[in-house]
């Protein structure tokens, strides 16, 4: 294997930090995987310390495979030690010397699957909703027959945005648009409000041809292909020129460009740092707008009462919960906070069959919640997230920003 | 721009927000992750040993303050510790009970009786009086808790008033999970929030104790559900009381969940997930804070600060190979430790001046340069264990002064924002 001269050897950055660990197990207590099961050890025992016995590639702990990747324990950790980086390092090597399943070379690559499924869309859709067919991909690949499914939407972003024509000059200024792949296939809705409250607010919107950021193959472990989708899509989003701000509207993949892909894919590539400093989640953006007094406030009410789940990649960003502040700016919207550590999905991980029960355990406590409110919808900032709550619960799940476009009168 | 910035999530920086938040002013606390309150015990220490075992924890501040002027008790005074405290007590009804005058003694997970003030219901019924009957039960799945160890210790100690206690010790045969040989508190304690599980638990203690009077057990009674301890006295018919394990610590969490609530509830913005990184303004005053955030740098802007990161244990102050002490948030200028004399000794045990070393404050926690009373910065105040002048693991006093600390800080900044 060659690797690029701009990629460090990441063990040795995150590995770094593994010292720090004082042993307090507050990451023990908050990882929502081992509150579940014991089929994982922890964050403690297999990051800062499993790590001691790996040398080489040698692996030293098969629970591993069962860390979800949500990061949890990394944002929790008072002392700094990179917990969860250290894990997604080791579960690569792990995987490299045990083989990768040919399923997981599969769903770590949504926009072949997007691509795939565009122009059929109703004979994906109808294949994905039919017991059967799922009950054999179960069989065949491993992936989980009850494992939320996205639906394929009838016009990819990319013609919809061909249809509704270049936005119109901003008054404030000019943003790019990094809606990640789900977008592009089955969030096209979302996407087309996101950029109608960024023009609201005064942006021009420009939304550069993109493809995916490589998450998945990362937390699939596939670290070279994961390198290599990121930085085609630094490139792309660096075309329409320097300095402009990039918002981002899915939660993990901002944060691949923000924080992931130089800390657990170890790239070191100035443009990527140029392009991760600028990338804003759409909620953090809009916060910041408003705290400097440059939001536009023009709310209608929104008589409702809704459960918001801030998922577990937000926290990775360091922001807080602009969402929640936001929505609390609508007049006659009571929001209220799901308490929840995580929906269990993870990205892929409660697609796979061997961790779908995981994965439904870990969300229980959040589809509780739902539940229990009746409400007309629930709130999360992650697609993934979203379908994993409204397959669990039968309620619908929006983005925050849907919420933020009605209260405008955009919809 | 926020009225105040309050650096760490600890008891400290969450009575600092709380008090700033009730008292109207706008607040962000931020933190590099979860607070230490977590790990602590679930009570408040006002002041347990000066150095002698202490009952009555206000009137060994006073005496303390008279012979130890640059502890930070001296300048706090008991008045503000017993109001301080109080109004956290008041401020989280029915979490804590007791009183900030008189010390109970509560065993430690070894069996040690250990002085504190305030602490939850179900550990302040632990508190040791002569003549009492004590069953210590422990699980056999969970490694950290040797109920044989507890009481034959609890058995040896001479209480102040040269009473004693009898205690006998038994275990209990049960998973927490299926399958699972070793578990941790909290895991127990999840289990425990079952009702099922606490009355198959209740039935088997109940056998397991014998006729003692009262049964000590390890802190695993419930971790969200309340009711849990009430619960099981009423079914053993009898007191039961929780003995605080390592961590991780239930009795911690339940405190530090219930205080964050309640920070979050008074309206503050908090974010978890930067250290403290830079620092704009002035040469009088700070203006605004800056975390590593992902991607780039965060600013906080604010008209005051309060730092309360904690000392040596959460990296806050940090001692190089040189014996050189920094504060690294801010980059404050450290007192101690003294330059004339070695600042560790040989004996582990012994008094290290290490320990004394931190930021000196003046009476409303304003950060001042050492040996003097001029602030800083104009703005910056501190709380907790960032404050010197105290070895709060020896003397117990960890968060009677943070506590105090937080409320003068806050205090002072409402004082100067109205």
């Amino acid at each position: 294997m060659t690797r690029a001269d701009d990629v460090h050897d990441p063990p040795e950055l995150m590995r770094d930090s593994l010292d720090h660990c004082v042993k307090c197990t507050i990451c023990e207590t908050q990882c929502p995987v081992a509150a579940v099961t014991p089929l994982f050890a922890g964050p403690k025992y297999v990051g800062p310390q499993a790590e001691r016995y790996r040398t080489g590639d040698r692996s030293v702990d098969h629970t591993l495979d069962y860390c979800s990747s949500c990061g949890i324990c990394t944002h929790v950790c008072p002392q700094g030690v990179k917990i969860a980086e250290i894990n997604s390092q080791a579960r690569a090597a792990m995987k490299k010397e045990r083989g990768m399943p040919l399923r997981d070379r599969i769903i770590s690559r949504p926009t072949l699957m997007g691509r795939i499924s565009a122009p059929i869309y109703p004979i994906v859709n109808w294949t994905l909703g039919f017991r059967p067919a799922r009950k054999m991909m179960q069989a065949v690949l491993g992936i989980h027959e009850r494992a939320p499914m996205p639906v394929s939407a009838p016009r990819t972003l990319r013609r919809r945005l061909k249809k509704r024509g270049q936005s119109p000059p901003g008054s404030r200024g000019t943003v790019i648009y990094f809606h990640g792949c789900s977008a592009e296939y089955y969030e096209v809705e979302n996407s087309l409000k996101v950029i109608d409250v960024l023009e609201h607010n005064g942006y021009r919107v420009l939304t550069p041809r993109q493809g995916c950021c490589g998450l998945p193959l990362q937390t699939n472990g596939l670290f070279d292909d994961s390198r290599r989708y990121v930085r085609r899509l630094v490139s792309q989003l660096q075309a329409p020129g320097p300095g402009i701000p990039i918002i981002s509207s899915s939660t993990s993949c901002g944060l691949m460009l923000k924080r992931e892909a130089h800390e657990i894919l170890g790239v070191d590539d100035p443009s990527l740092a140029d392009i991760g400093s600028r990338t804003y989640d759409v909620c953090e953006f809009l916060l910041d707008l408003h705290d400097r007094g440059e939001l536009r406030t023009d709310f209608q009410p929104v008589p409702e009462r809704v459960p918001y789940h801030p998922p577990c990649q937000l926290r990775g960003h360091g922001v807080g919960t602009p969402a929640l502040e936001l929505m609390r700016l609508i007049p006659g919207l009571e929001v209220e906070e799901s308490g929840a550590v995580c929906c269990g999905v993870a990205g892929t991980y409660g697609l796979k069959k061997e961790k779908y029960d995981v994965a439904m355990a870990v969300g229980a406590p959040l589809f509780e919640k739902v539940r229990g409110m009746e409400p007309p919808v629930a709130v999360c900032d992650s697609e993934i997230c979203r379908w994993q709550i409204s397959t669990a619960t039968e309620v619908p799940a929006v983005h925050p920003v849907a919420l933020l476009h009605r209260a405008y009168g955009l919809s | 721009m926020t009225d105040a910035v309050v650096i760490g999530a600890g008891i400290a920086g969450l009575t600092a927000a709380l008090r700033l938040a009730r008292g109207g002013a706008t607040v962000t606390l931020v933190s590099g992750g979860l607070g230490g309150l977590q790990l602590s015990q679930g009570s408040i220490d006002i002041l347990g040993y000066a150095p002698g075992l202490v009952g009555r924890p206000l009137d060994a501040i006073d005496d303390l303050a008279e012979r130890s002027p640059a502890h930070p008790y001296a300048r706090l005074g008991s008045g503000r510790v017993a109001s301080s405290v109080g109004w956290l007590a008041d401020s989280l009804p029915g979490v804590f009970t007791g009183d900030p005058t008189h010390n109970m003694l509560l065993p430690t997970a070894v069996g040690v009786a250990r002085p504190t003030a305030l602490a939850p219901p179900s550990l302040a019924t632990g508190d040791l009086r002569d003549g009492a009957s004590i069953a210590v039960v422990g699980l056999r799945v969970l490694k950290d808790f040797h109920p044989g160890l507890v009481a034959s210790n609890i058995s040896r100690v001479t209480l102040p008033d040269g009473g004693s206690v009898d205690a006998t010790s038994a275990w209990i045969d049960m998973e927490a999970r299926p399958g699972e040989a070793d578990t941790s508190p909290l895991n127990v304690a999840r289990a425990m929030d079952d009702d099922a599980f606490r009355r198959r638990f209740g039935d088997a203690l109940a056998r397991a104790a014998g006729d003692a009077g009262i049964i000590g057990v390890p802190a695993v009674l419930g971790i969200r559900q309340p009711g849990v301890w009430e619960a099981l006295c009423h079914q053993v018919g009898r007191p039961v009381f929780e003995i605080p394990t390592p961590p991780p610590g239930v009795p911690g969490m339940r405190i530090n969940t219930t205080l964050t609530d309640a920070v979050r509830a008074a309206g503050v913005r908090l974010i978890m997930g930067g250290r403290v990184v830079d620092h704009g303004g002035t040469s009088s005053r700070r203006g605004g804070g800056a975390t590593d955030a992902a991607g780039r740098n965060r600013r906080f802007p604010a008209r005051a600060f309060v730092l309360a990161p904690g000392g040596f244990e959460s990296g806050a102050l940090h001692v190089d190979s040189r014996w050189n002490v920094t504060e690294r948030a801010l980059g404050l200028p450290v007192s101690g430790p003294p330059a004339d004399q070695p600042i560790v000794q040989e004996d582990y045990r012994g008094d290290h001046p290490l320990f004394l070393s931190g930021l000196a404050v003046d009476d409303s926690m304003r950060v001042v340069r050492p040996g003097t009373d001029d602030p800083v910065y104009d703005n910056v105040h501190a709380a907790g264990g960032v404050i010197a002048g105290a070895v709060r693991w020896t003397e117990k006093s960890g968060e009677g002064i943070a506590i105090a600390s937080a409320v003068a800080a806050a205090d002072a900044i409402l004082k100067e924002l109205s």
